[in-house]
């Protein structure tokens, strides 16, 4: 069967109910009887009532489009009255602020409870140097306390800070702490023997915390040699171990026992040692049974009772070969041969104690 | 039911358009402040609204029609949904559309709307590229209900068959078209 225009015109005829009864019934039995036919109208009448559906939805949206005209010209005022669109920074500032606010909250915390990193360190780590003035305030205190009416003096030559030092050589060359005399203005050197000697700064070597000093007037002591050595061996563990200072005006012994061949946070150029030491140790010398020098007093940890640091003997020798040729004007002649080695304790720190200054700087 | 509901339906059953003026009228507002309140604007809002009213309207003509709930819950439903629709079409809602409002039994009649809007988007078309004056002829014979001779005059033809065989010609060729989902700007 040819599906020709005639077809189509009849299907279209059926649709819209213009056909003769004839002519339905004829297409109603093709439609029963004839699947190919059946298929072919049915699809015609797919399209064409897709086709009439759009002209009507386009009839229903002009309808709606003039609704829609009218409805816009009836209140143009309360529907396109502007609103503000919340924006996103408009929606979450609230929040922003909070999380800001809680977070410069945390790290100001953070750094007011901990400070710093370095600062809370050396307050684990405590450098043995005196401040004199702070010490002096507090004993004014107590003074005061206990009753006085008799006025203090002053001592016009107290230094800012006070350390310890010793002769390392009879050309007036002595050791002490870098800690104890880095940025000083003048140095002074004091103890019963020589009394009060000025002295300059000829070398410094932070990294191990030594500093070499030499008396300005090296007329004024008359040394024909010292009575000890350095001792170039490392002190064993459990020696005894003794050291002189001046944590107050007067000298101080103090002995222990080397603890540990390490020092503050295993560093390998100090010694633990069981010495009791204060504020003013500083610098002073570290010697064994003989008498020999085997370290330099330098600080304590301050979590850790009775942990009293000290550079080791080796690390002075290092320092004191590293010293530029030009910065002396005559080499350090080291002494060579220990004379106190059999003398007694009480035999040896006579000897010492001649050879152990305060040392006292000053600073703006 | 409510009443004002009831009156709406059956006088959009009898083709008034007074009654689908106040239909337009009443829940336009609603709309236009959802969709302008979920990043919409208020031509977004329209076509939106529109789509839904014509749904609601051809649905109301239907005889097997049953509204389950009232009027402004409907158009609210059907328009929050073709919105979450076209904000997952622009990528700016990743959430499930489906989720929400099961009690409406909207989802068939959404189906519906998708389908259909599909189809004549189509038949849209397919006449768009159709051309003069067969364009005209089957408009004016199928959609504006002019008879054969009106269309003999209007468009100058000797006589009546030869305008039949022109509008056949046509109609074959809109079919074509329609039929092999032609479209021309794709």
């Amino acid at each position: 069967m040819e599906f020709e225009q005639p077809f189509f015109d009849l299907t279209e005829r059926y649709v819209r109910g213009t056909c003769s009864e004839q002519e339905k019934q004829h297409f109603e039995a093709s439609m029963a009887n004839d699947p190919e036919f059946r298929k072919k109208a049915e699809e015609h009448m797919t399209f064409l009532k897709t086709l009439s559906g759009y002209g009507r939805r386009r009839e229903t949206r002009r309808v709606l489009d003039t609704l829609h005209e009218e409805l816009l010209r009836d209140n143009t005022a309360t529907l396109t009255a502007p609103r503000p669109r919340p924006t996103l920074i408009r929606k979450y500032w609230p929040m922003a602020a909070v999380a800001a606010s809680v977070a410069l909250i945390s790290i100001t915390g953070t750094l007011i409870t901990t400070r710093s990193l370095e600062e809370r360190q050396k307050v684990y780590y405590q450098e043995l140097r005196r401040n004199v003035e702070q010490i002096q305030k507090s004993q004014h205190r107590i003074m005061a306390n206990i009753a006085s009416s008799a006025k203090e003096e002053a001592d016009p030559y107290a230094g800012r800070y006070v350390g310890t030092g010793f002769l390392i050589s009879t050309q007036g060359y002595l050791a002490t702490s870098y800690h104890v005399v880095k940025d000083a203005d003048s140095v002074y050197i004091e103890n019963e023997q020589f009394g009060r000697l000025k002295a300059k700064i000829v070398h410094s070597d932070p990294a191990v915390d030594i500093s070499i000093l030499r008396i300005v007037d090296t007329t004024r002591i008359a040394l024909r040699s010292l009575p000890y050595t350095i001792s170039k061996t490392e002190a064993d563990l459990g020696e005894d171990v003794f050291t002189l200072g001046y944590p107050r005006n007067d000298i101080v012994f103090g002995e222990g026992s080397v603890s540990a061949s390490t020092g503050y946070l295993q560093n390998p150029k100090a010694y633990q040692i069981s010495v009791p030491a204060n504020p003013g140790n500083s610098g002073g010398p570290l010697l064994d049974h003989k008498g020999n020098l085997v370290g330099i007093i330098s600080g304590m940890q301050t979590e850790t009772a009775g942990a009293t640091f000290a550079i080791k003997s080796g690390a002075l020798l290092e320092t004191l070969a590293g010293m530029p040729v030009d910065s002396l004007n005559r080499p350090v002649l080291l002494p060579r041969r220990n004379y106190i080695r059999n003398a007694g304790r009480i035999q040896q720190i006579k000897r010492w104690r001649e050879l152990v200054f305060m040392v006292k700087v000053y600073k703006n | 039911m409510h009443y004002f509901d009831e009156l709406i339906i059956t006088e959009i059953r009898k083709n008034n358009t007074v009654a689908l003026r106040e239909l337009y009228k009443t829940h336009y507002p609603m709309v236009l402040n959802m969709i302008l309140t979920n990043s919409g604007t208020e031509p977004e809002a329209r076509d939106v609204y529109q789509d839904a009213i014509i749904a609601f309207y051809e649905r109301v003509q239907q005889p097997d029609f049953v509204l389950t709930c009232k009027v402004k819950t409907y158009i609210y439903a059907v328009c929050r949904r073709l919105w979450l629709k076209r904000l997952y079409e622009k990528k700016r809602y990743v959430g499930k559309i489906e989720e929400g409002d099961p009690f409406l039994q909207i989802e068939e009649e959404l189906l519906d709307i998708e389908e259909t809007e599909q189809r004549l988007r189509a038949m849209h078309t397919s006449l768009e590229g159709l051309g003069e004056p067969c364009r005209s002829i089957l408009e004016d014979f199928y959609l504006n209900n002019h008879s054969m001779e009106e269309i003999r005059d209007k468009f100058g033809y000797t006589n009546t068959d030869n305008a039949k065989n022109q509008k056949y010609k046509c109609l074959q060729r809109l079919k074509k078209m329609f039929f092999s989902g032609y479209n021309p700007l794709t």
